[in-house]
């Protein structure tokens, strides 16, 4: 189902974080929402979870840390059960087998609380949390930053498996240009509360039309290196 | 000259380091690069000499490190800072630990060459942005000029084009000042951008220490070789035609 909001806007404390703000994202689109930090990248990711799962769509967020979704005092398959409680599906067993294969997490022990699993494993077990009702959208925000850049890459490459052929849109939230390049088909680019440009990721990268997008795209590698 | 000969560090039985060598030349950078646990912050800790090795020795120019007064650049640069003193009383703290009186001069050059405006300094750490701590922090790091400098993951608290301007400050400043950088990080992309020489520590030993260039062109391990490709298919390095 083809995802569209329009008008949405945040405020707080008479300051707008969030100009009024018009988002369309296809089934199956990958689209990468940048910007240096401050810029309402999150707060639009959150806005637009509540909006869409108000309008009736099937939306799942991961957060930044495994520790913001995860209870220490819970078990693994404790959360498991409440996620699947909460989207008022039965437990399948066929379902967590599919999901836990496809991002290697099928070793995990779920009698075991979150810190009896490695950080990366944690991560993926909140994105098969996430995956668990075929969402229309995958939000994800920093997914690699509080992981080791190995653990991230097999991470990421896990999911890019599993979402190839499906429905399921995901919005990476990042500040970080050269992994959303990398890895997304379209680009949002992020300033001051507002959305400045939004357009294919080559198209973006070729030609950049503001100062935000020309200095992400001015510092999105360390280093390019000849072939 | 920094020197690391055969330090092993143990806790309760349990092995942390194991035989780490190393030497780091005056204006030379050397990054330490490895998972969490390795044992990087550990590694820094006995450099400080806050950490005590088991075995092994670690000198600058071959007494003992301390003496040079070595200097740290820590990672969250908020909580760096004492929360309830002005910015200018944390950043001359390694001076007045030294007796040594602040020279305006020298505090309005790096200041400038850090692009801090000096108003910022009778702040406090909760009233500027993180890029602005770190910078702040890094001149705090070598307000007393240390020869040896410490940064332990020093970008990874900011944003991508912060973290490049960050780093591109931090070594105009290591060519003009001349201070050896030992910088600890996750990020290859960093390492390879900025440091000369690369060591990857895994499960408290040195697997692997070559040439950034070298590293980059043909790591040696295994471990070595999935850094490399991380750093890739996460798009902090880049292949270009």
């Amino acid at each position: 189902m083809t995802i569209s909001i329009s008008g949405l806007s945040v405020s707080r404390s008479g300051r707008t974080l969030l100009h009024p703000t018009t988002v369309n994202i296809e089934p199956g689109e990958r689209v990468g929402l940048v910007g240096a930090s401050g810029s309402g990248k999150s707060t639009l990711g959150h806005a637009l979870v509540d909006a869409l799962r108000r309008q009736g769509h099937s939306v799942a967020h991961v957060p930044q840390s495994p520790d913001e979704a995860l209870d220490p005092l819970r078990s693994m398959g404790f959360h498991w059960a409440e996620a699947e409680s909460a989207l008022d599906l039965a437990p399948d067993v066929a379902r967590q087998k599919a999901l836990f294969e496809a991002l290697r997490i099928d070793g995990g022990d779920l009698r075991k609380r979150p810190w009896g699993w490695s950080r990366g494993m944690q991560q993926r077990f909140v994105i098969a949390m996430g995956l668990i009702g075929t969402p229309d959208l995958l939000v994800m925000d920093e997914p690699t930053s509080a992981l080791d850049p190995v653990v991230a890459a097999r991470s990421m490459d896990l999911l890019d498996r599993y979402l190839a052929d499906r429905q399921t849109a995901l919005l990476l939230i990042t500040h970080d240009l050269g992994l959303a390049a990398r890895r997304m088909s379209r680009l949002m680019v992020m300033h001051e509360g507002r959305i400045v440009e939004d357009a294919p990721t080559a198209a973006l990268l070729a030609a950049p039309g503001t100062a935000a997008a020309k200095a992400l795209c001015l510092h999105r590698n360390w280093l390019a290196l000849p072939c | 000259m920094l020197s690391v000969e055969n330090i092993a560090v143990r806790y309760r039985g349990v092995t942390v380091l194991q035989d780490i060598s190393l030497t780091l030349a005056a204006g030379r950078t050397l990054a330490v690069v490895g998972e969490s646990g390795a044992g990087k912050s550990t590694l820094i800790g006995t450099i400080l000499g806050l950490v005590r090795c088991s075995a092994g020795q670690v000198t600058w120019n071959k007494a003992p490190v301390r003496r040079c007064r070595p200097a740290l650049v820590m990672q969250e640069p908020r909580s760096a800072f004492n929360p309830r003193v002005s910015l200018r009383r944390s950043v001359t703290e390694p001076l007045i630990a030294e007796r040594r009186p602040v020279d305006e001069n020298q505090m309005a050059a790096l200041c400038r060459s850090l692009d801090i405006p000096t108003d910022l300094l009778e702040r406090r750490p909760s009233a500027v942005s993180i890029g602005q701590a770190q910078r702040i922090g890094i001149l705090r790091a070598l307000i007393a000029a240390p020869p040896l400098v410490l940064f332990d993951e020093p970008l990874s608290a900011l944003d991508a084009v912060t973290q490049k301007h960050t780093a591109r400050m931090i070594a105009d400043l290591q060519a003009k000042e001349g201070f050896a950088a030992l910088i600890v990080t996750h990020d290859l992309g960093y390492a390879a951008a900025y440091a000369d020489h690369i060591a990857v520590l895994r499960a408290g030993r040195i697997e692997e220490l070559t040439t950034a260039q070298a590293f980059i062109d043909a790591p040696q391990t295994a471990y070595g070789r999935e850094l490399r490709d991380a750093a890739f298919a996460l798009g902090a390095l880049e292949r270009v035609a």
